[in-house]
């Protein structure tokens, strides 16, 4: 009896085993077949051996992979551009040798999570990592990154001596999103773009400033020639007098604006100037052209205005600005010339006014393309916008490209603000200056 | 020692993290302080007038944080009672702020004063006012630098730095108030005057910023 009882349990048992067995083995397999999307195991194998084989597939994939990272990990540490990477708080987890470089990042160690901000202090940087975070889409922006030193402890008297205390670096980043609120930026050093379009703009300005001199007495020895020669002779020394005279102005131009760029508020020379009178005064040397095209001025606004400013200077200003619209306008037709009186925030502060000036011709206006570079030297989009084909009628036969870059320029050495346009009505050419009124002055409306 | 602690992201508790973000908001605040300063600087002595108008927009940021950081300063003091070095920090926040604010609204006023001065003839001792500018910033620098790594000689050395400013201070001031032979009218000797009172001011705060940065770390007064 007991050992049928015996055999009976053992059998129970021997099945439940069994069963137990074959539901674990069938488990394996689901859990095989869920995770390994080879499928090209072989049933036949006990599915243990095949676990076994799937989990060292697995440790060797992660091997390779851990592998991989570390190359790109390397491969990024040595780039040519730098790297760096932020998390949510704004803590910089990695940043590769190149950013280390270009942000001169000397205080950190790879272990060590810091905030960004106490390793660089760059605004910028800061805003460029926030708007990719809150945009979660790459952005670009440009500046200057300034570098102050300090004085550490370890060289404090060294540091304290160095020659340039401040150091300034122009960059180029790129904010990336990555996952978990992360931001990913790359750093690109534009210093020597920079610095190569400051050198290019030296050499030309020593060049025009080598020109000068030989010009001048090329244009000496030709006045010389013409009073000693006869035609047909004396019709090509003419000229060549006026190409060289043309010459000189271009020169001349060129010099002006370097001049105003290098140190643009110590080359002005400020006085009271009566801007409506200074404006005729342009309008009347002007005049012959004008008379040639039948062109008008009509001028409209503020009878009477003094303002400080340098007066040679704002009729060089005019003299180009009025001379472009001249040479647009159709025959017969006017220019407008608007000259108001703006308070900026609405208090009676005369040193907030600034004046407005408009001046609008008819003539063909800028070509869309054009506007954002016209104020460029040298620039000439639409040819018909240039003026050679009038070479010697005008005494001073400015056909440079200049003009407006030299308009420009004084206005902001003024700290006044020109725009380029067109206008809506005429579909002419519309300029804006607004210039600042200083103080010492007097309006007098209808005086 | 540094300025955020290095704690898992787990077990912080919402005091750090808050603490982690009135620290950063201050080192943005400082970061901000720098610029003007600097803008100041490109104002006074490369010309840069455009700086003028950009320093205002950037001062009322300043303001803002300020103001945030004050407030966010005594909420945490009160809710959460922080102690020992928590406590020294957030106190010395509070007034560090201040000295930053002040940096800020000097820089102002200098762009406007080089706004005014740009109309003279540079003086013969603007090399000598822009050297003591760049020492300025250094120091602001330095205090800054010393504010991130939590470092407890900050004070001292900054105090060093300090005395280079006084000394430039005393000597430009001999030369302007001695000058007897003025051309013209007095106003850029008075701007001058007025240019090295700033920088005198704008590097004392620096080293206070330095000493509460000292004061953070050690709990002594210097």
């Amino acid at each position: 009896m007991a050992a049928v009882d015996f055999a009976l349990g053992l059998i129970v048992g021997l099945g439940f085993y069994y069963w137990k067995r074959q539901q674990f083995k069938h488990q394996l397999r689901l859990v095989l077949k869920s995770f390994s999307p080879r499928g090209d195991w072989v049933s036949s194998l006990p599915p243990i051996s095949l676990m076994r084989r799937e989990l060292t597939y697995v440790y060797q994939q992660k091997r390779n992979l851990e592998q991989q990272i570390q190359t790109w990990q390397q491969l990024v540490e040595q780039a040519p551009i730098g790297f760096l990477r932020i998390d949510e708080e704004n803590r910089l987890l990695w940043c590769n040798q190149k950013a280390r470089k270009l942000l001169s990042i000397d205080r950190w160690q790879p272990e060590q999570v810091r905030l960004l901000l106490e390793l660089v202090r760059s605004y910028e940087l800061d805003c460029l990592i926030e708007k990719t975070r809150q945009s979660q889409q790459k952005q670009v922006q440009e500046w200057t990154f300034y570098y102050t030193h300090y004085a550490s402890t370890s060289q404090q008297e060294s540091s304290v001596n160095i020659a340039k205390k401040i150091e300034s670096l122009a960059l180029q980043g790129y904010g990336f999103p990555l996952p978990e609120k992360q931001v990913g930026v790359f750093l690109l050093d534009c210093q020597a773009l920079v610095e190569l379009s400051k050198s290019r703009e030296e050499a030309f300005s020593d060049l025009t400033h080598e020109l000068r001199t030989p010009l001048t007495s090329i244009a000496l020895v030709a006045e010389n020639l013409i009073k000693r020669l006869n035609n047909p002779e004396l019709r090509w020394v003419e000229q060549m007098l006026q190409e060289v005279n043309r010459l000189i102005d271009l020169v001349q131009d060129w010099l002006d604006l370097a001049q105003l760029q290098a140190d643009p508020y110590q080359s002005l020379n400020y006085a009271v100037v009566e801007l409506r009178s200074l404006i005729f005064s342009v309008w009347h040397t002007l005049q012959p052209i004008a008379k040639k095209q039948e062109v008008t001025l009509v001028y409209s606004g503020v009878d009477k205005i003094n303002m400080e400013a340098d007066r040679s200077r704002l009729i060089q200003v005019f003299l180009n600005l009025l001379d472009n619209c001249i040479k647009h306008s159709p025959v017969g037709e006017q220019i407008l010339l608007e000259v108001k009186l703006v308070n900026k925030n609405n208090t009676s502060a005369k040193e907030d006014a600034t004046i407005e000036i408009d001046i609008i011709d008819s003539g063909s206006g800028f070509a869309p393309a054009d506007l954002p570079y016209v104020f460029d030297r040298l620039y000439r989009g639409d040819k018909s916008r240039t003026r050679q084909g009038q070479t010697g009628k005008t005494s001073s036969s400015r056909g440079s490209g200049l003009g407006l870059a030299i308009a420009k320029q004084i206005i902001e050495a003024h700290q006044g603000f020109i725009e380029a346009n067109n206008h809506p009505q005429t579909k002419g050419a519309w300029l804006k200056i607004r210039l600042p009124l200083r103080e010492k002055l007097t309006i007098d409306n209808r005086n | 020692m540094t300025l955020s602690s290095p704690a898992n992201d787990s077990d912080r508790t919402h005091f750090e993290r808050s603490l982690l973000r009135v620290q950063q908001d201050v080192l943005r605040m400082g970061t901000l302080v720098e610029e003007s300063f600097r803008m100041s600087h490109q104002c006074l002595f490369e010309h840069n007038l455009d700086a003028a108008q950009q320093i205002i927009p950037l001062d009322k940021r300043i303001d803002r944080y300020y103001r945030q950081i004050e407030r966010d300063c005594a909420t945490l003091m009160t809710l959460q009672a922080p102690v020992a070095q928590d406590l020294r920090l957030l106190s010395a926040f509070m007034q560090l702020v201040r000295d930053l604010e002040r940096i800020g609204d000097y820089a102002q006023d200098l762009t406007e004063i080089a706004v005014k001065l740009v109309k003279y003839q540079p003086h013969d001792c603007f090399d000598q006012i822009e050297a003591m500018s760049e020492h300025a910033q250094l120091m602001l620098a330095t205090s800054l630098v010393a504010l991130a790594d939590l470092d407890r000689s900050a004070g001292e050395k900054v105090k060093k730095l300090d005395d280079t400013v006084d000394e430039a201070y005393d000597h430009l001031y001999q030369i302007l108030a001695n000058q007897n032979n003025i051309p013209g009218v007095v106003e850029p000797l008075l701007l001058l005057g007025l240019t090295i009172r700033y920088l005198e001011r704008m590097a004392d705060h620096a080293t206070n910023i330095a000493q509460r940065v000292s004061y953070i770390v050690t709990g002594q007064r210097s």
